[in-house]
């Protein structure tokens, strides 16, 4: 949906950003250029590449949630015709999974936490991995995983987050199960409660959620004639090459991971999945190897959101403006460490939501259970605790007589605002202007359709950091490079997984260098051949790899029109790179006209390159402590608000959407992708690549504003 | 009894057999023998409908049909939407004019699915495109813009009535070719 | 994904497919439309060694259906016993059929096709109604009747509306065929009374008759989710009272139940008593499941059969009127 208005010039912090109108290629609604071959049918995702005569492996995994693994047997399983070969931890060269949270935790330093590839002796949830096998056909596979012989001597098991952090909860892990812990102390918790008008409580709870993106865990490994291991997978981390390098014991140059296209991550394909069981197969066999997860290993065994407790004690002066939060998350971990230690450092970080508090009390620890692990999932623990402090905010409304509208526009933070964490908002927020827009759009609340029915309109606000913590040295890297002919080459790490992060990549280097969208190409998610951007993690890909690319592409502006002002005499200020509008590129200046193609060449005979290669730092910071106080922790911040009316069967309990609206401050959007005349029909706005917000910078050293809501 | 078969089937107008285990679903005989990986694999138990193919015209799940049973039976997919020379179909224009695909995973099973609703040229509201397109699951679009795209092809289809049939198929001696719609920056592998 | 190879094995006839399942004992499966069957197999819940395909039974058989008897609502049923030859089982088990106020579908028919009917959808609505509700249009495309009958799903949609038209389904061994009243035939959770040899050939109903009034609800968590609670009633008023109810209700109880006591009630009411008529359903004792609690179903069971008695009352006026 469109809101207020767009961005303008002059907006304050001095960032600068174009006008709309100069713009000719960011910021236009085109259809994406990943998606012609999505719709012909023709892309090929991680699971549809095949090599002749390749292998198929398969993971035993545990049937039980806790227990001693006593005996491993593969001979049965190994006997069977087509079983290249049976795998357990012993035949792992470094049969370790490192999660090695920088940051403080309950350790006082990173957070050493580890897991198995493949379990030897303890499982510690139901789907474990315990074995590999690899065969010649998926038949051969079923098989011999009926037939890997392994013992379990249950152990008791601990389910749910609080009972494991109480004394005498069975042991998940030998050094206890508390993860992580962090705490917030700001201003006089205390003395805000006893002034307070009001004071509400409430206990909110959230669940296990799977990212159940259509295309399950899937891809193929071979062997290159180099002897570099290649891993095509699903995932939103090319990076992972180096966790394989160190599992098996080779090189970090030995090992290259490709991304595809993803048929959606979510989180999910954060972390690593088939990856480190394709290399084994691989490494072991020589030969190529295919792995492809079932959905229903997807569900069961693959990390989810964390489930959280959350609870809350909110003071409230009679005019609605919240004094202070009392707050204790407790969140359930599953068996293993993955990323929980910073989810829950998003949650402590958002748990106050986009809210001025000065007074707040936060304890928020995460505990090891038997529950299958979590981990990322889109907004990183920022979501669950949007429960909590939203319905915090009803209720004190509610209390009060206020509108849910009016006590959020009343206490929302602004630009100059300090958040509970000590970092202060430094970009405008336009969270008024998203709650107006989404009441806008919304109108008066509907009737109910029949008798025995009700209508209920739910509003909440949120906000959400985007882009890295700044301590992780975050930075992207990209390549630019004209062909002779005048189209253009980009190459950039960044995996493509339903976003549209490559289609963005072409749109600003297109924008930069006038070349037309149909003449550039993008290389991407190669962790070989293509320059590292990092993770598709942290809503970071288009602020880190999108500014990686602008500044390569104004690079080879320069240089190239800089070549032309050298061979032509004119000065380079006066010389502009644009479409010709005949689908090529002109270089332009008073009285002058050259294509593109003949201005490479006068780049040859310079020797100057007509290429370039951008990297763009993220901003940096110190790792924070358990005690949160920090000037700065993200990057920057994101704030949005959704309205729904839905109407409930009042015999039946059945929920129906009625209307659902969203409005995000998404910066100038990359690609609007509006189309026009939809209606305000219930629409689940809030994930999706038009909420990949924030748009790259001209400046590239700022987090440029706009406001455009998609 | 037979515990392998030969089994012909008319793909996207092509006659492909392949020789393979009985057991084999219509999924994996098409994506694993016949190298046809446009219907995925989401599931396999028939409620996600990312392999969702028509099978003489009716759209099934390809997971939920042994290939033995279906010998001799003509498969469309999403690509057999596509005219000669890969020309977008008129269902694939409007998902593409409507940006209908995001990570395009679950889009050859809705496309199909959509085919198959819009067969008979009978309009059909926003609702009953909705009933059609259940068991189509989709985790990017939030749903609206595919059903806008379907919307969006009927309608087209009943302003500038399309000589082709649903499946994009030109009737014998017209061929209507048209061109590809705004074409983005080629794929780089 | 990863399944166990089996054998396959086609049946010309359903009396070939008899003999086979004799043959293979246990080890063997049936196979039709395979939207019940595939999905456990995929998973690996069930591993059959050889799995018969009935698909294609009397598929280039033009020969004449034989035209059995049919159910008299709440009475014997006519017209059982031995039916004909092979050929013309088989053929029945492809056909919709009607005629004398009944009206007789085969097993290999479709859901799609028994949505899609006209002669289903004026002889017997409420069935055409319950067949549109099932799955998806990919269940609906492959799954047939007797597949959905034979599996006995307590919360499918066409055993609940067969058990509430007091249907009879021909079963046949391939040597003699025997007619199984709906209400006998659905037993308990995926168990019907079919012997491990015999097959499900066609199921007939009566024709709505003049004056009846019919619904079908369900509640769902989705669309398409097999249903927490369904109802399909029959309703006959006659001077503005209910002269005839029949109330049944699935997917609360280990299979599709008739409510005798509520249809009993039910005697005589006018429309503006019927639902204290009806009551906390009398008869029915729903399970819990992860779904929903016995008391839940309970619940949503009365709503619906509430308005499902609305509905058929209203249809039933209309009818008449
Ligand atoms: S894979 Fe067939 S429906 Fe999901
Ligand atoms: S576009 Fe990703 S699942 Fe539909």
């Amino acid at each position: 949906m469109t809101s207020a208005a767009p961005g303008a010039p002059g907006r304050p912090g001095g960032i600068r950003t174009s006008k709309l109108d100069e713009l000719r290629v960011v910021h236009q609604a085109l259809p994406r250029h990943d998606q012609a071959e999505k719709i012909a049918g023709t892309t090929r995702y991680a699971g549809d590449l095949a090599f002749a005569h390749m292998l198929h492996a398969r993971l035993v995994r545990s049937p039980v949630p806790s227990a001693r693994v006593t005996r491993r047997d593969s001979t049965a399983a190994a006997a069977v015709p087509g079983v290249v070969c049976v795998l357990f931890g012993e035949d792992v060269p470094h049969n370790t999974i490192w999660v090695d949270v920088p940051g403080q935790t309950v350790e006082v330093a990173a957070l050493k936490a580890s897991m198995e590839v493949l379990a030897t002796d303890r499982v510690r949830f139901h789907g474990e991995p315990v074995a590999l096998v690899v065969a010649e056909s998926e038949e051969a596979l079923t098989a011999a995983c009926e037939l890997v012989e392994v013992e379990y001597e249950e152990l008791p098991g601990v389910f749910d987050p609080d009972e494991a952090l109480a004394d005498g909860a069975p042991a998940v892990h030998e050094r206890g199960n508390l993860i992580g812990e962090w705490r917030i102390d700001r201003g006089d918790a205390d003395a805000a409660f006893a002034a307070a008008d009001v004071i509400v409580e409430g206990s909110y709870r959230t669940q296990f959620v799977d990212h159940a993106y259509l295309e399950p865990e899937a891809g193929v490994g071979w062997m290159d004639d180099e002897g570099v291991l290649n891993l095509r997978v699903a995932t939103q981390v090319v990076e992972h090459y180096r966790d394989v390098a160190r599992i098996l014991g080779v090189p970090e140059s030995r090992v290259r991971v490709i991304a595809p296209y993803v048929g959606g991550g979510f989180g999910g394909k954060e972390d690593m999945t088939v990856e480190p069981y394709l290399a084994l197969a691989v490494l072991r066999t020589g030969r190529p190897v295919r792995m492809q997860w079932t959905r229903q290993e997807s569900l069961l065994a693959r990390p989810k959101r964390h489930p959280m407790r959350l609870r809350y004690r909110t003071a409230a002066r009679r005019d609605g403006t919240i004094l202070a939060h009392s707050i204790d998350i407790t969140a359930d971990s599953g068996a293993y460490a993955y990323l929980s230690a910073l989810v829950l450092l998003y949650s402590s970080v958002h748990a106050c939501g986009p809210y001025r508090v000065d007074n707040v009390r936060l304890r928020a620890r995460c505990a090891y259970t038997n529950n299958p692990p979590t981990s990322a999932f889109r907004g990183f623990g920022g979501m669950q605790v949007v429960f909590g402090y939203e319905a915090q905010m009803d209720q004190v409304a509610a209390r009060l007589g206020l509108s849910p509208a009016e006590i959020r526009k009343k206490n929302a933070l602004a630009r100059g605002d300090t958040l509970p964490v000590g970092q202060v908002i430094e970009t405008e927020v336009l969270l008024k202007d998203c709650i107006d827009a989404v009441l806008d759009r919304a109108g008066a609340k509907p009737a109910p359709s029949g008798p025995r029915k009700a209508v209920g309109r739910g509003m909440a606000a949120n906000i959400q950091s985007y882009g890295r913590l700044v301590w992780l040295n975050d930075s992207a890297a990209a390549w630019v490079g004209l062909q002779l002919d005048g189209s253009l080459t980009v190459r950039c790490g960044v995996p493509d997984i339903g976003g549209g992060q490559a289609s963005s990549l072409a749109q600003i280097a297109s924008e930069v260098l006038g070349v037309p969208m149909d003449r550039v190409t993008v290389h991407f998610g190669d962790s070989a051949l293509t320059p590292l951007a990092g993770t598709t993690t942290a809503t970071r890909q288009l602020l880190m790899s999108g500014n990686a690319v602008y500044e390569a592409s104004v690079q080879l502006r320069d240089a190239v029109l800089g070549a032309v002002a050298r061979e032509t005499g004119q000065p380079a200020g006066g010389l502009a790179m644009r479409a010709d509008g005949a689908g090529g590129t002109v270089i332009a200046g008073p009285g002058l006209r050259l294509t593109l193609p003949e201005a490479v060449l006068i780049c040859r005979r310079r020797n100057v390159p007509a290429e370039a290669l951008g990297t763009f730092f993220g901003p940096k910071g110190q790792p924070v402590a358990r005690d949160l106080r920090a000037d700065r922790v993200f990057p920057d911040f994101t704030f949005g608000a959704h309205l729904c009316d839905l109407e409930v069967d009042i015999d039946t309990g059945h929920v129906q959407v009625v209307r659902y609206i969203a409005a995000h401050d998404v910066g100038r959007a990359i690609n609007p992708c509006r189309s026009p005349g939809r209606s305000a029909a219930p629409r689940c706005r809030g994930s999706g690549w038009r909420s990949w917000r924030r748009s790259w910078s001209r400046t590239g050293s700022t987090w440029p504003r706009g406001s455009s809501s998609t | 009894m037979t515990h392998t078969a030969t089994i012909t089937l008319t793909v996207n107008g092509q006659r492909l057999t392949r020789t393979a285990g009985a057991h084999l679903t219509l999924l994996r005989w098409l994506r694993d023998l016949a190298g046809v990986t446009d219907p995925k694999y989401g599931c396999g138990e028939g409620v996600c409908g990312a392999c969702a193919v028509l099978l003489d015209g009716e759209p099934v799940s390809a997971c939920l049909v042994l290939a033995a049973q279906v010998d001799g039976a003509e498969v469309t997919t999403a690509a057999g939407l596509s005219g000669p020379g890969g020309i977008p179909g008129p269902l694939q224009e409007a998902f593409h004019a409507c940006h209908a695909a995001q990570c395009g995973f679950c889009t050859p099973g809705m496309l199909v699915t959509a085919a198959a609703l819009l067969a008979d040229g009978r309009i059909r509201s926003r609702a009953e495109i909705r009933a059609g397109l259940h068991g189509n699951l989709c985790r990017c679009t939030g749903y609206g813009p595919i059903v806008d795209a379907v919307e969006a092809a009927q309608e087209a289809r009943q302003a500038r009535p399309d000589p082709r049939d649903h499946l994009g198929r030109a009737p014998a001696g017209h061929d209507a070719p048209r061109p590809r719609p705004a074409a983005g920056p080629e794929r780089g592998r | 994904m990863f399944i166990r190879p089996f054998g396959y094995e086609r049946a010309g006839s359903l009396a070939d497919a008899c003999e086979m399942l004799r043959e293979r004992g246990e080890a063997a499966k049936v196979i039709a439309g395979g939207q019940s069957l595939l999905p456990m197999v995929n998973l690996g819940l069930v591993q059959p060694e050889v799995i018969i395909d009935i698909s294609h039974a009397g598929r280039d058989d033009d020969g004449a259906a034989a035209r059995g008897g049919g159910a008299v609502p709440g009475g014997a049923v006519p017209g059982g016993g031995r039916s004909g030859s092979d050929r013309a089982v088989a053929a029945r088990s492809r056909e919709i059929g009607g005629g004398d106020g009944y009206l007789t579908i085969g097993a290999l028919v479709s859901h799609a096709r028994l949505a899609g009917d006209p002669a289903v959808a004026s002889a017997q609505p409420l069935l055409a109604a319950a067949a549109a509700r099932i799955g998806n249009p990919r269940v609906r495309s492959r799954g047939t009747l007797g597949g959905s009958l034979a599996h006995s799903d307590p919360a499918a949609e066409l055993p609940l509306a067969m058990v509430a038209l007091g249907a009879s389904y021909r079963v046949t061994d391939g040597r003699s065929a025997r007619d199984v009243r709906a209400e006998e035939f659905h037993l308990s959770f995926l168990t019907s009374a079919l012997a491990e040899d015999e097959l499900v050939v066609s199921a007939t109903v009566p024709a709505l008759g003049p004056g009846w009034g019919w619904s079908f609800q369900e509640v769902a968590r989705r669309e398409g989710d097999f249903a927490l609670a369904a109802v399909a009633v029959l309703v006959r008023m006659a001077g503005g009272i209910v002269a005839e109810a029949r109330v049944a209700v699935g997917g609360a109880a280990d299979r599709p139940l008739r409510l005798a006591d509520v249809e009993a009630a039910l005697a005589g009411a006018s429309p503006g008593e019927i639902a204290g008529r009806a009551g906390p359903l009398r008869g029915l004792s729903p399970v819990s499941d992860i779904s929903a609690s016995a008391g839940h179903r309970a619940h949503l069971c009365a709503v619906l059969v509430r308005r499902a008695l609305d509905e058929a009352c209203r249809r039933s006026q209309e009818a008449t009127a």
